[in-house]
This record gives C-alpha cells, structure tokens and sequence, in this order.
C-alpha cells in the first residue's frame, strides 16, 4: 500500500480537465505568448548590439582560465557561507520552534518575538548591524562571520515557521498515543513529533535554502569575497558589466534550480505531497 | 489464599465536564471491579468517548475525582505518566506511530518508559505480535498494514505495558466490515484472560455476548446499566428502548 503519490500540481489541485474549446484557446494563448518572448528576447540582443555589449573584448575574458579560477573562489565563499548560514539557522529555528511550543508563557513570548523580528526584518539591515554596530562593542568578526551571522539570522524565524507548521500537521492522535504510554512531553516532541514533523517540512527547508543563497549575495556589503563580490571585482577589471552579471546570473539560477530539484527529490523519496 | 480485592480498579465520583455552554459529562459514578469487562453503549454525542477519556486524563474533568486502585488520578508531572503507564488505551484511529515500524511501535513503551533493555523489550514484543497474529508484520511501517491489523498492533502495543487495565475508545469504528472481527476476536481472548476493560463500542453482539456489565450513556448521563442479557432484552428507561429499536436489525 505504499501510495507514493506524485506531486500535485497547482492546476490538477484547482482546475479539472480541460475541455476541447479550453484545450484550443490554452494552445492560442501558447502560441501568442511564445512569439511575444521571442520578439522580447530579440530586442533585448538587438539592443546589446546596437550599444556594443556583444563585442568581443567583452566576452573573451570569459575564455580565460583565471576568470573562472577567481569565480569559482568566491563560488566556495559563497557556499561556505551559504551551508554555514544554513546550518545556524536550522539550529536556532528549531530551538525557537521548540520555545514558542513549549506551553512555558514567557518563553513562548519571547521565541514568538524573536521569531517575529527576523522574520520581518530585511537581512540587508541584519548585515548593517553586525558590519557597523557590533564592532562598536569591541566584538571583532572576520567579515565570514559578518555575512553569515546575519544571513542565518533572517533564515531562522522564516525556519522557526516551517518547522512549527510542521508540528502542527502531526496528527494529535500521535501526541495521545505517546501519553498514553506513559511518554512525557519533551520526549514525546523528540521521538514521536520531530521526526514527523521534519519529513512533512523537509521540501520546505530545502527550498528555504535558496532564499540563503541569494541573501549571500549582499556580501559585497562586509567585502566577503563571495560569487557576486568576485564578479563586481572582475568588472572592474574588464569593465564588462552586462556580460560578466549575465554569467554571474546563470551560475546563480543554475545552483538554485539544483537546490530546488533536490528538494522536489527528497520529497518524492519521503512520500510527502507537496504543492508547487 | 488471596484476598478479594475490594478497591475498584477504576472508579469515577461525581464527575462533571463541560464544553463551554455543553454539559458533556453529568455527574457520572462508576466503579470497574478487576478483571471486569465493561461496555459502554449509546448514540452519538452522549459523552462516552470523553468518559473513557477521562480514565487516563487525555480528557480533564471540570469536578469530580477519577481514582486508579483507590488513588486520585494525579493531574500533571510525572506521576500522571506514571499512572497512564499502567493504563493501556486503544483509540478508534489506531494512533500508531507513524515513523516507526510495527516493532518499535510495540518496543516505544517499554523502553522509554519502563527502561526495558532493547533485546528483552523485542523478545517480549514479537511475543504480543504472536499472539494478535501480526508478528510476520514486524518490521513494515503502519502505513503497508490494513486497518485490522493496524489496531492489533495497537493492542500489542498497550499489552507491551503490562497495563492494570485497558480502555478501547471504539476500537472498530474505523475499520472495514470484514476486518472487525479479528479485531474483536483479540479483545474476546484478553477479556476472557482476565483484563480489565472499559470498551467504548457500536459492537452489540460483542457487548452481550463478552461483558459483565453494561453502561448506557445518553446526554452526558448514565442512563441506565445492567448484566448485558438483562439490558439488552429488558431495557427499563424509554432512552434505552429507543436507542435498542433505532439499531436493531443491524
């Protein structure tokens, strides 16, 4: 009986089968939208021509093995950071999950308002505060710490989030069963809802994964030599704006789509339905 | 020589709860003698399922007392654990852990509770699963066994307790026609084995032909109990009389 269902669409989730007639005006739309994106897709080269970006001396560059060694040195930095923060924030939204769970009134006050605040404060002004504020205290950070203490803070109420949504799905027959064991509560959340909870979540933890990586990107701010401050460098270098933010890009869309496919994977693996 | 052990396993004084403006339980008064199988009977809403609930304290009670072999029911910490340890409880949608395998669902109790080692604590489970007859399942999750099987295991898995007594919140509610009755036939062999039981259920046929007694429930009260044969064939109160009529040929 092992149902493991496929995941389900937004369309199947919404809509039914569509008819004949829906069927034909789906394929005119199709087709209209796809000669839009061409033409679009068109001007936008035709205007680089016109203003000289595809010229050679732009994109050479990108044939040179230094080029590539110096990117992928900041693509290190930028997955360093992007796992260190990772792994921060899944530690503290989990514990500020589990405050905020806790049924212990203050506690719960206070998990809710950190949790509330990191959530809802932009990471660019997280970054400002431990690049400009904290050395004031006499606390020196190298500028890794700068970028990924920040970056993981933001992350861990948006985790904090998930997770509980997690919890919260575990049927409370589970939580029931346990007592009547004879289980006390904080054994119960480790051995019978957590693991739950973790599997029902763990798409969504992924996915969170790639809100890490592009906030990595405001490393420039603490000159963190991640891919995006190793980029700027390297237009500098070869003043070579357009072309150098459109690898840049690719290599970025390219790391997220893998993340993404990753969670899709682990998802399907764990049988948990998810809608996307 | 024993002596006859007069202490209710089970008693309930005086018990009354509400849900907000909802009287769910009247005054209920109720003693469960050891080794006594109760059955309690009666139509939807009548509070049963939030009496048997109350046994354990999976339900809490607005006044009254709930005493367990003469002691008050503790009403927090570790002494209610304890105390619910020594009560197995079988609910209507099984409740098996769902991550775990149908081994570990019957070892979680003994070792986390009762500090069992692991060997003995697996010896002992594949025992109980012999004896509800799953113990080919052992190790497949809850999810690959039919509804039938599913609350054997569960039944498995409270006996792993040694409990003094077990309450079943309408075991075979849930489960399909043809899988009722291996679910009964488990619960015909404890009673006969001398378990206490308090058995929330629709199952009439089980009522009369297993239990001492039974309690019918309507509006949160106690309406009336009696020796199964007695209620069964002469109900005294209307409530009951109705109740019987709107479900015979069933």
């Amino acid at each position: 009986m092992s149902n493991h269902a496929k995941p389900l669409s937004i369309r199947d989730a919404l809509y039914e089968q569509p008819g004949p007639r829906t069927r034909r005006r789906v394929a005119i739309g199709t087709a209209i939208t796809a000669v839009l994106v061409i033409v679009g897709i068109g001007l936008i080269i035709r205007q680089f021509y016109i203003t000289g970006q595809l010229a050679p001396r732009y994109w050479t560059f990108l044939a040179q093995p230094t080029t590539w060694r110096f990117l992928l040195q900041g693509f290190r930095g930028t997955i360093s950071v992007a796992l260190a923060a990772g792994v921060i924030a899944l530690v503290l939204g989990a514990v500020l999950m589990l405050g905020r769970t806790s049924g212990i009134k203050p506690v719960a006050a206070v998990c809710r308002v950190v949790t509330d605040f990191f959530r809802g404060v932009p990471s660019l002004l997280l970054i400002y505060f431990f690049f400009l504020v904290v050395p004031q205290y006499g606390i020196r950070l190298s500028s890794f710490w700068m970028i990924t203490l920040p970056v993981a803070l933001a992350a861990s109420g948006v985790l904090a989030e998930v997770l509980r949504a997690g919890v919260n799905a575990v049927p409370r027959g589970q939580v029931e069963a346990a007592l009547s064991l004879g289980m006390r509560p904080g054994r119960i959340m480790m051995k019978i809802v957590l693991p739950q909870a973790i599997r029902f979540v763990i798409p969504s933890l992924i996915s969170q994964l790639v809100v890490v990586v592009k906030d990595t990107t405001l490393a420039y701010v603490v000159s963190y030599p991640d891919l995006m401050q190793n980029a700027r460098v390297l237009i500098t270098n070869y003043d070579a704006l357009v072309s150098m933010y459109f690898t840049v890009a690719v290599v970025y869309i390219l790391v997220n789509f893998a993340i993404n496919k990753l969670s899709a994977l682990v998802a399907e693996r764990l049988g948990v339905k998810i809608i996307r | 020589m024993e002596h006859v052990d007069e202490t209710p396993v089970i008693e309930l004084r005086h018990v009354d709860k509400h849900y907000g403006d909802l009287h769910v339980l009247r005054d209920i008064n109720l003693k469960i003698a050891r080794g006594e199988v109760l059955v309690v009977i009666g139509p939807s809403g009548s509070g049963k399922s939030t009496m048997c609930r109350t046994i354990n304290r999976l339900e809490t009670i607005d006044s009254g007392e709930v005493l367990i072999e003469g002691k008050p029911l503790p009403s927090e910490g570790r002494e209610l654990a304890a105390m619910r340890a020594e009560l197995g409880m079988v609910f209507q949608q099984f409740n098996l852990f769902a991550h775990k395998t149908i081994l570990e669902n019957v070892t979680m109790g003994p070792i986390e509770v009762l500090h069992m080692k692991r060997e003995e604590a697996e010896a002992r489970a594949m025992e109980l699963l012999a004896r509800v007859g799953v113990a080919e399942q052992a190790n497949k999750l809850p999810a690959q066994l039919s509804g039938g099987q599913q609350q054997r295991v569960a039944i498995a898995r409270s006996l792993a307790m040694n409990p003094k007594a077990m309450m079943f919140d309408e075991p075979t509610s849930a489960l399909d026609p043809e899988m009722i009755n291996e679910v009964l036939d488990v619960m015909v062999e404890l009673a006969r084995g001398g378990m206490t039981m308090v058995v929330v259920t629709h199952e009439m046929n089980f009522a009369r032909r297993v239990s001492d007694r039974v309690v019918f429930m309507a509006d949160g009260q106690i309406v009336e109990q009696g020796a199964p044969d007695e209620f069964f064939d002469h109900p005294k109160t209307k409530r009951a009389q109705d109740f019987l009529n709107s479900i015979k040929g069933h």
